[in-house]
């Protein structure tokens, strides 16, 4: 291992090392807003090695991980994410200083998820992606279950548990059908036994299949959407949006890579696979989001009509794909942030305020807080001049583009469904009837310390969207920089 | 050398069915005993004595011991010896038993044929593992630390008394 190679690792060598010295300054320290500054200088000093890093991408190290633009831009996602998500976190926990629940360890866990998610967006083997998802998932068990005294959180937790180890199994058969298949674990090299092969064994699509129906599961697709709902409610309202963000956005990362680096696209034998997935996730999704009465389980059955929306997008194969994905996923993430921030403000001490009722003439008694909400569910909708939109629209143009008529078609009939439920959650934002007692009771709160950090990033949230749906010229400039990168080192990838 | 595979892998199945339809906890870990053991036949068949080896000393040996001792301690009051008692009828030790001595038979007629491995088999010694291990895969090494790291906080916090009780 050369300077060069330790250079282009300095992210995840940075959060890996923060990751323990954040556990040895609990040893030290239980405090809260010590460990909490702490996590989120982790992020930020993780962060700062990214342009280090970037001065020598595109490099491979090791076999198990390549450092290029591309997986540098996901890590920058996924980590401002993060930096989001902990300080959430931190008022959420305020809130609950008399649960007596020492909260420390929850950002030192949410720290080694984000470890996993940036070696998962940086993974071109199959051990480092099935370790990186590991680390991920067992890091969620924790912190899904975390109020463990309370019924949902646990129950969330366990269920997440079995279906995301099951799933795991799934993974690791496919791995070793395809390493039967092709005697070699690195993504580019098993897409080059495979195209040098003309006929396609059954084998490798039961291979193929199997990581497939994996990936399919971290997502939330289709068929394998049923945790969704459930964990969704369960969880802590930050690590909702941790799940909903973070954890996702690096399983696309690697899941652009693994079809890039198998080629996937000019295979095209599982093309009716990807096609049932987007079109069962679009419909599945909005159909059980038009049924929901909680707040927390309408986002989480949106969301899975959203990754439908993306696996459209990325059906349509080729560089302006992943364009698209990258886009989308940007759009995506601010978006939910901003709808899963705005939950975690309206929580109070005994629960997370997931009904309708907690949402009840918000727009009068707290108008920041709602406008903020309002964007986000617009953009979630896809109306212009918010993020969403114009991400719905590149989907919708890279579909096009592939000629995939039904799947579009589906995917903006399944739009119209959409605007239908988030209209009615922004219209119980306007409802004046019960405006005086809301009042009343949010005047009676006092302001919590921190609340700095999670006014600062609703704002930054809500300004992004904004800003990414009306002036996205330089977003989208750089992300097609940055993604020719990973078509190219695709084909160079060879060792 | 192919039928010697066969039984392995049956016992190996028919012990992890009796695992997941036990009813009882210490009674379905003999069996996933015996499947672990099975299985390691099968790797020392496929030309790798080393993970064999591996599967009986980490898994078979120290990680379901481990399981067995904490299941039984967790059970500790006035009834446990006759609860024990109850736990190690006879009756419950034919089934693991027969799996165990069919390994048995077929570990002996391994190692006693001495015949000649079949052609397309790879011996994997340990120097090569170890060189792998510590070459190529190092950064797997460190993530894997990490993942025990992440499973240790959890099962840390999910384990701990609350801060009520412990004043």
């Amino acid at each position: 291992m050369t300077t060069t190679d330790l250079f282009a690792l300095s992210p995840i060598l940075a959060m890996g090392s923060l990751c323990i010295m954040t556990m040895l300054g609990i040893a030290v320290r239980r405090h809260h807003a010590t460990i909490a500054t702490l996590a989120a200088a982790s992020v930020v000093i993780t962060l700062g090695t990214l342009p280090l890093a970037a001065s020598v991408a595109p490099r491979t190290v090791a076999m198990l991980l390549r450092l290029d633009t591309y997986a540098l831009l996901y890590m920058g996602l996924v980590l401002a994410a993060t930096l989001i998500v902990i300080a959430l976190s931190y008022h959420y926990w305020t809130l609950r200083v008399n649960d007596r629940e020492e909260c420390e360890e929850f950002y030192l866990l949410v720290l080694v998820a984000t470890f996993g998610a940036l070696i998962l967006t940086a993974s071109v083997h199959f051990v480092s992606f099935f370790l990186g998802l590991e680390l991920i998932s067992v890091s969620l068990y924790g912190l899904i279950g975390y109020l463990r005294t309370r019924r949902a959180p646990l129950e969330a937790s366990l269920k997440y548990l079995l279906l995301s180890s099951t799933a795991s199994a799934f993974l690791l058969f496919g791995m070793a059908l395809l390493y039967f298949q092709t005697g070699t674990m690195v993504f580019a090299e098993v897409g080059a036994a495979m195209a040098a092969h003309g006929t396609k064994p059954l084998l490798w699509l039961g291979g193929l299949t199997l990581v497939m129906v994996a990936i399919g599961f971290k997502l939330g697709l289709a068929p394998f959407h049923l945790w969704i709902p459930d964990v969704y409610q369960g969880a802590p309202t930050p690590i909702t949006a941790y799940v909903a963000t973070v954890a996702k956005v690096a399983v696309v990362a690697l899941l652009l890579r693994f079809v890039s680096d198998l080629r996937m696209a000019e295979m095209q034998i599982l093309d009716p696979f990807f096609g049932f997935l987007a079109a069962a996730s679009m419909l599945a999704g909005n159909f059980l989001a038009l049924l929901q009465q909680n707040v927390k389980r309408l986002l989480a059955c949106s969301s899975i009509a959203h990754f439908g929306y993306l696996q459209v997008a990325l059906l349509a194969g080729g560089p302006f794909a992943a364009e698209a994905v990258t886009f989308y996923l940007v759009a995506y993430v601010t978006t939910t942030l901003g709808a899963f921030g705005v939950v975690t403000v309206r929580s109070t001490p005994l629960r997370d305020a997931d009904t309708f009722e907690d949402y009840r003439g918000l727009f009068w008694s707290r108008p920041w807080l709602a406008v903020t909400f309002i964007l986000s569910l617009l953009s979630l909708a896809g109306i212009p001049i918010t993020a969403g939109f114009l991400g719905k629209f590149y989907a919708i143009a890279a579909g096009v583009q592939a000629g995939l008529w039904p799947l579009v078609l589906l995917l903006i009939l399944n739009s119209a469904i959409g605007v239908y439920y988030y209209l009615r959650l922004i219209v119980t934002l306007f409802d004046r009837s019960t405006a005086e007692i809301t009042i009343e009771t949010s005047a009676s709160g006092h302001v919590i310390p921190g609340h700095w950090a999670t006014v600062l990033s609703l704002s930054v949230i809500a300004s992004m969207l904004l800003w990414l749906g009306s002036y996205p010229g330089p977003a989208i400039d750089f992300i097609r920089l940055v993604v020719t990168d990973l078509a190219t080192t695709a084909l160079h990838a060879r060792f | 050398m192919e039928i010697l595979f066969y039984i392995a892998a049956s016992v190996a199945v028919l012990a992890t069915l009796r695992v997941i339809t036990h009813l009882h906890a210490v009674h379905a870990l003999l069996y996933l005993i015996v499947a672990l053991i099975a299985s390691a036949l099968i790797f020392y068949l496929l030309g790798a004595p080393f993970a064999a080896a591996l599967e009986i000393i980490v898994y078979a040996g120290a990680i379901m011991v481990l399981f067995i001792f904490v299941v039984m301690l967790l059970n500790q009051g006035p009834l446990t010896v006759e609860q024990e008692r109850r736990w190690l009828s006879p009756g419950i030790w034919i089934g693991p038993s027969l799996l165990a001595f069919v390994l048995l038979g077929e570990a002996f007629y391994v190692i006693m044929a001495e015949h000649a491995p079949s052609h397309d088999l790879v011996y994997v010694q340990p120097k090569e593992v170890a060189i792998s291990l510590y070459g190529p895969y190092m950064i797997a090494i460190e993530l894997a630390s990490m993942l025990l790291l992440a499973g240790l906080i959890g099962a840390y916090h999910m384990g701990r008394r609350r801060g009520k009780e412990r004043r």
